[in-house]
Order: C-alpha cells, then sequence, then structure tokens
C-alpha cells in the first residue's frame, strides 16, 4: 500500500505590492530574500531566488507602457520545504515565452534576464491576461516529491512595500525589546536561583545571604545604592541589616505607635505596607534617615512582608537624583522584596523548628533516662505485697521512686518529684538515685536521709532554680511501725492499726534544694491489718479529666478505701 | 563605490551591488575613468553582494568601450562565487580576466 507523504511544516508566503520604479523593484527582491531566508533558505539559493525577482520585477518596470505605468506590480513568494514558487504580476502588453530561451552570445548587450530565470529555476510559465500577466517561477528543493501546484489560500490582498517594511522595522524593535526583557528577566531569575542554591548550604544559613542578592538587584536595575533594614524582634524598630556601603548604615529608625507621627520614608513604608518613590530634593524633613545617600539622592523605597507580616524594608536608587525607574525595574526591586521576605521568614522558620527538633529529642533523652530511674523489680517481703506504677500524662516529668530492702526486716519506700523538665530534671532524678541509694548504706532514718540529700544536691538544685519534693518512709515489717518524713511533699494515705478508715499523713518539710540546711521532722505511725500504705505524687491527684475536673485526694482515698476492703474479703475467705 | 587612479591602472572597488538601480550610474563613472587612458582596469567585485542582468550589462559596455585597444587589460578581482556562477553562466567570463587574489 503506498504511502502518502504530507508537507512537513506549513507553508508560508509572502506577497508584496510596489511602486512602479527600479528602486522599489530592488526593495522588494531585497525583501523576499530577506523572508526565503528567514525561512532557512541557504545563501546560494537566495541568491538565485533575488536575481529570478530582480529580473521579472525589473521587466514588469521597463515594459509596463502608457496608463500602465501607474499600476504596482506584485512580487509573491509561496515556500514549501519542498518547493518555492516566485510570481511576479506585470501590467505590461505581455511577450510570448519560447520553452527555452537560448543563451545569450557574450557580445550582446540585452536579453540575459530570461535566460537566467530559466537557468536557476526548474520550471518558468507567463501566463498572459487581459490586464495583467503572472510570471510563475518554481523550484523542486530536495526532488523528492512530485509536483504540487500551490495556491494562495483564498484572496490576500498584497501587503504594500512600503507597510512591509514598516512592519518589519516595527517587529526588528519589538524582538529587540523582547530579547533585552527576555535577557533582563533571564538575570533576575538566575540571580534568585544562585541565592536559593546559597541558602541551600546549612552554614551559610541566615548569614548574609542578602548582600549577594543585592549587589545582583544594583547591577539589574542600574541602582548606585541599597539599604536594608530589618524589623527588631520587638517590632519597634527598623536596623539597618545591610547597606552597599558604610556610610549608609545610618542609625536604626524608632516605628511611632500613630501613624501620623514623621518616622521617614522607610518608617512610612513599614506601617502603611505600601512601596514609595522618593527624591530627596522634594522632603522637607530634615531629620529624613534617607539623607545619607546624598542631596539628590532618588529611589524606591519597598516594604519586605509576607501578607501583613512585615519583616523590613529595602530602599534601593542613585545618589545622583537620576533614577530612571522603568516599570521592569520598578516590578524587580518589588520581586526582590518579596523574596527577600519569603526567605528571612523561611529561615526563621526553619530555626524554630530546628529548636522544637532539640526539644522533643531532648525530651526523648529524658525519656528514656527515667524509665532506667524505675526500679525494674521491686524486693519481695514475706507476708507484704509491693506494688509500684508510673505514667506521664504529658510530657517528661521528674517523679520516680524506689524501694530499698535494708534487710529482712525493714524497708525504705522513697517517692520524689523533680520540679522542672527535660534533661535537667532527668538528670537531677538519677543523681538523686545514686546518693539514696548510698546514704542508706548508713543509715535508714528518713529525717538523716532528706537532711542529707539536701545538704548534697542544695547547690546544684540552688543554682539552677529547681527543687525536688520528696518522701521516704520505713517500714518495720514485723512491728508493722512506719515512720516517715516529708519534703514538701503530698500526704501519704494508710490504714491506721485499729481502724478501718483510710488516714493521710501530712508532715511537714521544705522541699530538698531551698534552703542549705533543713531538718525533716518525722512521724511514726502503725499500720493496722492488712497492712495499707500508699505514696503518690500530686501529677495524680492534680490531674484533670475531660471537663477539667480534678481527679483529688478524696477520690485517691475513697478508691483506696474499696481496695482495702476488697483485700479484707479475699484474707477472710 | 570607488574608483581610484594608481599610475596606468584603474581600480574600481566597493561596489556593493550592480542593478538595474546603479548600473547607469556605474557606466557613467567608469566612462568618465576611461579618459585617463589606463592600460589596466581592474574591478574588484569582493564586496559586491548581487548583480542582476542590468549589472552584467554595465560590465558588458565597459568590454566594449574598451574592445578596440588591444594593448588594455580588463580583470575583475575575486568576484564571490555566486557572481563568478553568474558570469559563467553568461559566458561572460570569456570577456575579462578574473583574478583570484
Amino acid at each position: 500500500m503506498p504511502f502518502t507523504s504530507v508537507e512537513p511544516a506549513r507553508p508560508a508566503a509572502l506577497r508584496l505590492s510596489f511602486a512602479p520604479n527600479m528602486e522599489s523593484a530592488r526593495e522588494v527582491s531585497v525583501a523576499i530574500r530577506t523572508f526565503l531566508a528567514e525561512q532557512g533558505v541557504d545563501e546560494k539559493e537566495l541568491f538565485s531566488y533575488e536575481l529570478c525577482i530582480a529580473e521579472a520585477s525589473n521587466n514588469a518596470v521597463e515594459y509596463a507602457k502608457g496608463p500602465s505605468r501607474n499600476l504596482k506590480p506584485i512580487a509573491e513568494a509561496l515556500f514549501t520545504p519542498s518547493q518555492i514558487e516566485l510570481r511576479v504580476t506585470d501590467h505590461t502588453a505581455g511577450f510570448e515565452l519560447p520553452e527555452r530561451v537560448p543563451p545569450p552570445l557574450p557580445m550582446t548587450d540585452r536579453g540575459r534576464g530570461l535566460f537566467l530565470i530559466q537557468s536557476v529555476m526548474d520550471e518558468v510559465r507567463y501566463l498572459r491576461g487581459t490586464k495583467e500577466n503572472i510570471l510563475v517561477m518554481r523550484k523542486k528543493r530536495n526532488a523528492v516529491r512530485p509536483f504540487v501546484p500551490l495556491r494562495l489560500e483564498g484572496s490576500v490582498e498584497p501587503f504594500s512595500v512600503e507597510h512591509y517594511r514598516t512592519e518589519r522595522a516595527q517587529s526588528t524593535a519589538q524582538m529587540a525589546k523582547m530579547a533585552d526583557e527576555l535577557k533582563f528577566r533571564s538575570e533576575t531569575l538566575s540571580s534568585v536561583f544562585r541565592c536559593c542554591a546559597e541558602l541551600g548550604r546549612i552554614d551559610k544559613v541566615s548569614e548574609g545571604f542578602e548582600g549577594r542578592l543585592l549587589v545582583d538587584l544594583l547591577h539589574l536595575t542600574s541602582a548606585d545604592w541599597y539599604v536594608l533594614r530589618m524589623l527588631s524582634p520587638d517590632g519597634r524598630k527598623l536596623l539597618v541589616a545591610a547597606a552597599s556601603e558604610q556610610d549608609l548604615a545610618s542609625l536604626p529608625i524608632e516605628l511611632p505607635s500613630a501613624v501620623n507621627l514623621p518616622s521617614g520614608i522607610e518608617g512610612a513604608v513599614a506601617m502603611s505596607l505600601t512601596p514609595m518613590r522618593f527624591d530627596i530634593r522634594e522632603s522637607t524633613d530634615p531629620s529624613e534617615p534617607l539623607r545619607v545617600v546624598g542631596p539628590k539622592g532618588a529611589g524606591l523605597v519597598c516594604p519586605l512582608c509576607f501578607g501583613s507580616t512585615l519583616v523590613g524594608t529595602i530602599a534601593v536608587g542613585r545618589r545622583n537624583g537620576d533614577f530612571p525607574l522603568g516599570k521592569l525595574q520598578d516590578e524587580v526591586i518589588r520581586t526582590f522584596a518579596e523574596f527577600l521576605a519569603i526567605q528571612t521568614l523561611n529561615i526563621r522558620r526553619q530555626k524554630v523548628e530546628v529548636h522544637n527538633r532539640v526539644v522533643a529529642r531532648e525530651l526523648e533523652i529524658a525519656q528514656n533516662i527515667q524509665h532506667l530511674l524505675l526500679p525494674r523489680t521491686l524486693p519481695q517481703l514475706p507476708g507484704f505485697s509491693l506494688a509500684g506504677g508510673w505514667q506521664s500524662a504529658r510530657e517528661v516529668g521528674g517523679d520516680f521512686y524506689d524501694a530499698i530492702a535494708i534487710d529482712g526486716q525493714r524497708l525504705l519506700l522513697m517517692i520524689a518529684d523533680v520540679m522542672g523538665k527535660g534533661v535537667p530534671a532527668a538528670l537531677f532524678a538519677t543523681t538523686m538515685r545514686g546518693l539514696l541509694r548510698g546514704l542508706a548504706s548508713r543509715s535508714s532514718d528518713p529525717s538523716q536521709l532528706l537532711s542529707g540529700l539536701n545538704r548534697l544536691l542544695y547547690k546544684e538544685l540552688s543554682s539552677v532554680a529547681m527543687f525536688i519534693t520528696a518522701q521516704i518512709v520505713l517500714v518495720d515489717l514485723k512491728t508493722r511501725k512506719l515512720t516517715a518524713a516529708s519534703a514538701g511533699h503530698c500526704p501519704l494515705l494508710y490504714v491506721p492499726y485499729g481502724r478501718r478508715s483510710v488516714a493521710a499523713m501530712a508532715i511537714q518539710g521544705l522541699p530538698l534544694g531551698v534552703l542549705p540546711d533543713t531538718e525533716y521532722p518525722h512521724v511514726s505511725a502503725r499500720l493496722g491489718s492488712p497492712a495499707t500504705l500508699l505514696l503518690y505524687t500530686d501529677g495524680l491527684t492534680d490531674t484533670r479529666n475531660q471537663y477539667g475536673k480534678l481527679y483529688g485526694q478524696k477520690r485517691l482515698t475513697s478508691w483506696l478505701r474499696s481496695q482495702v476492703s476488697v483485700g479484707r474479703r479475699r484474707s477472710s475467705s | 563605490m570607488k574608483i581610484e587612479n594608481q599610475g596606468n591602472s584603474l581600480m574600481i572597488s566597493e561596489v556593493d551591488e550592480l542593478t538595474a538601480v546603479n548600473s547607469a550610474l556605474f557606466r557613467q563613472e567608469v566612462e568618465i575613468a576611461l579618459g585617463g587612458a589606463p592600460s589596466v582596469i581592474e574591478i574588484n567585485l569582493s564586496q559586491t553582494r548581487f548583480m542582476d542582468s542590468s549589472g552584467l550589462g554595465a560590465l558588458f559596455a565597459l568590454y566594449r568601450a574598451t574592445a578596440q585597444r588591444s594593448d588594455m587589460t580588463l580583470r575583475i578581482l575575486n568576484p564571490t562565487p555566486e557572481i563568478q556562477q553568474l558570469l559563467e553562466l553568461t559566458q561572460m567570463q570569456q570577456l575579462f580576466e578574473i583574478v583570484r587574489r
């Protein structure tokens, strides 16, 4: 099955009318040459086509007689990748075109034109009409396709050569302008990309990335100075963050609380978040900060803001007052300002994120320490059962507990709450646990142990304004006697000997780390049967439910009472 | 266009193009210069970008004006390949000495 090939590209056509004189005829052949060059026709071919149009146009001018001399001939070129067709319409009496014009003798003066046309083109026809004749000249290109007659789409009015010249000049100017704009925009873009690339390097973050960008800005806008001001953290001053020259780094600008107070051009821009052009010669304010750029300084001040969040201001201009700021330059300054604002806010957000990550990591470490602090197993003693529980409500607290069997008969219980969070609190808890274990080998008296811990921990705790509440209880399993001392800790709960109800034992004592030397009085009592004793931290009683209601000591007490009766029933059965 | 007399030589150069527009002027100016009876006429076509049959006609006219003088050399210098081809196509190269240098 034969394949039908299609034209690989759209045809292009140029149709020009011209005044019937040699100068216009010449201009038309140059225009057609240019048109064909734009279609990618090579130099050697162009010479031939220019020659054909020139010869045919010259004839159209030369042989027009009488009133026909006022009619405009038309020259056309139709381009397709496989064929070029040239046409010249004349208003002459016409002539008989021989099949083949013989080569002119070298010694003759005339008659070379048609011979040349037939020599360089593949097909030449002369269509004779009553008012006009058309010389059609065709040349196949690549010679792979059968001849396909070309038709002009519809009846296109020909351009006049003058019109073509004007259009061409306009489009050339337009192209030059577009090329300039494109260059300008691409330089802006590459400057922004360079800045982004620099920002991508972590070590450079926030360290003068604006400097490079602003130098590019000066280059792009042909400005000769800039002043970058950043809003102070308290939001009340505009501080100079960078300036093109040292002498431009003037004093901070106080932002007024009321809009109508004078604060200079930059202040006004910051307050209104609106860019402002300025010329120092028009300013009546003798204290205008931008006077540092000189008595003739002029330029543009843009706010650095994202939405309504002000970051700072950027002022750009020329010292000699001659700052022809085009639409494009104006646009690029605003774009830079926006970019700077966004980047600055991004860097700030990054810093906050880094800080948050550090905090989160610290909490993770503290949590790990806290888990290590709690005893994995509690001592097992005959006739008694011991249970401990720990659950963190939100973040890491400094709560921990310990149980040390002194001998087969006595048990030391300790519970503490380090006031503070994170790694420091966890470290104090570790230290305190170690110290207690050490001290307990020498004394098992809760008062003495708390005094000892306070003495050892006071200096470190007070230097970081932290303190610890703790409670130590010594239980004699044989006599059922408990001795307790407290360092500002919440009361312990127990069932006294001979009673059925739960009692709270509140003991006086300052938290550890408040005073360097503190005595901790102790309180003793006898436990009932079954022995019931609960040590807890206020993390339990201060817990609130979803409606914000405290769990409270009262509920804890009644819970404990219910546990006691369950235990009693169990032991009686 | 530049026409210079250097001793017995007439040098014609800096011709951008030779066409129906300027061939008459070319003929006139060269004719005037021929009054100095040079023995060599050199037409430097290295800068000539385009020539049509009128331009060829002007060269032919120059040939005819000097044809009687057997001692005169008529030389065309450095034509572009396109113009050289044009001269060959019209057999004009028989009338001129074409030199590249």
